[in-house]
């Protein structure tokens, strides 16, 4: 048997084995036919797919950059490589890839678009996550900080250190002493409070933003002729179906969509400071 | 595109539905993403309706909102099927915007509830489409397979 009869029997044996669940067999059977044949892009994406359904994240990761080794404009290896690196936390290098392999979708016209925008999706929402968790972390802790310090300065006021025997007889003014340090303390506790529930309160997405097929916060708009602006992914679906204007109804093929630039940078803008609207 | 597409849509469209509706349109039942139901009532002095409110019933498809909803008149004791030149007495409603070729996916419930009730409002004709009787005995198809004429636009 030839050499490249050989590798792709292993291969198609070990798609049988992924088609039938067996996710370790059919990666056993990927890395006998990469030793065969170590310059396949396909065998590393075949078995990184057999990876990451055994969450072995890291040798996954490993499989998708040898295959953009040999083949760097891989769209499957850029989607896989965002997966792994989504579930191992490195959220920036996720959306790196996530977005590449958008990128990819939309050149290629591949049918793959709605994943991979669910991917970038899904990886900007837990960036976000991880961001807007810090920061309430550091806010918290910041109030427990002032807080402890007015404290301090409350118990300093009410027992001067250097006991001085006169101030320790006037125990009359301990009283006035700390209603005021407890008004202090209350109005300090109130601004923390101000400021956490308006952050909660700004949770309102635009109009602008949304998709009206999908209602759902757009990441990249193209824009019809009549003007309005749609999520790519979801008017390319529609279109699949009626190649006709949602508002207008005027005939409206794939190829007179336009991406709409200035949009796209409105949304991104918002998301800087609204990063849970990404998943809205 | 898959069940999540459309029941995520249908999430969104509830949230709004249940921040706020137009007037003389009610949300009577959302337990799940694919049936709901709704009553509508005219909101002028059409003789027609005067004092009535009817049951609409939404079916979604996982293609959603690609595709239409499925949407008729449901009929109970107080609930009538409301007479109309385009709605057949068993509720089955001829309306281009719920059709393959009308339908798009910019409309939403409350859209269609608003066309709905605008085309009672708009009705003067005491009667059911031609051939009713015959069409609702003979009938076995769902309404989006049905195949309609939709010839007279004044109504």
């Amino acid at each position: 048997m030839s050499e490249s009869a050989k590798w792709i029997l292993l291969k198609q044996d070990g798609n049988k084995k992924y088609q039938a669940g067996d996710y370790e067999g059919a990666e056993a059977l990927y890395t006998k036919a990469i030793i065969v044949n170590p310059e396949s892009p396909i065998l590393y994406t075949n078995r990184t797919m057999a990876r990451l359904k055994m969450n072995m994240w890291e040798s996954a990761i490993a499989d998708c950059n040898e295959c953009l080794r040999i083949y760097p404009d891989n769209m499957k290896a850029h989607y896989y490589l965002g997966q792994a690196h989504l579930e191992l936390g490195n959220y920036e290098e996720a959306l790196e890839c996530a977005q590449k392999a958008y990128k990819m979708c939309v050149d290629a016209n591949d049918k793959s678009l709605s994943a991979a925008l669910a991917l970038v999706r899904m990886c900007k929402s837990k960036r976000w996550d991880e961001l807007d968790k810090r920061r309430r972390r550091e806010r918290a802790d910041l109030e427990g900080e002032v807080l402890a310090l007015l404290e301090r300065e409350r118990d300093a006021a009410v027992n001067p250190k250097d006991t001085d025997p006169d101030t320790v007889q006037e125990k009359g003014d301990d009283t006035a002493i700390r209603a005021e340090w407890e008004t202090k303390l209350e109005a300090m506790r109130d601004v923390f409070e101000k400021a956490r529930s308006a952050d909660s309160q700004r949770r309102k997405v635009p109009d602008w933003a949304i998709d009206d097929i999908s209602f759902e916060f757009m990441h990249d708009p193209v824009v019809t002729k009549s003007g309005k602006s749609y999520e790519r992914a979801v008017l390319l679906n529609h279109l699949q179906q009626s190649q006709l204007d949602p508002l207008t109804r005027e005939p409206l093929r794939p190829a007179d969509l336009r991406p709409n630039l200035a949009l796209k940078q409105a949304l991104d803008e918002f998301l800087v400071e609204n990063g849970w609207a990404v998943d809205y | 595109m898959s069940r999540s597409f459309a029941n995520k849509r249908l999430a969104k469209e509830l949230q709004k539905i249940n921040n706020s509706l137009p007037p003389g349109i009610e949300l009577v039942s959302a337990e799940n993403f694919d049936e709901w139901t709704l009553d509508i009532r005219v909101l002028d002095d059409n003789p027609l309706y005067r004092g009535q409110i009817h049951r609409l019933k939404f079916k979604f498809g996982t293609t959603y909102p690609i595709e239409p909803p499925e949407v008729t008149f449901v009929n109970l004791p107080d609930r009538p099927i409301p007479i109309h030149p385009h709605i057949y007495s068993n509720g089955i409603i001829c309306l281009d915007l719920l059709g393959q070729q009308g339908w798009s996916p910019v409309q939403n419930v409350e859209s269609v509830c608003m066309s709905l009730q605008s085309m009672l409002t708009g009705n003067t004709k005491n009667e059911r489409p031609p051939g009713d009787e015959e069409f609702v005995r003979g009938n076995r198809l769902r309404p989006k397979d049905i195949d309609f004429l939709y010839h007279d636009n004044t109504v």
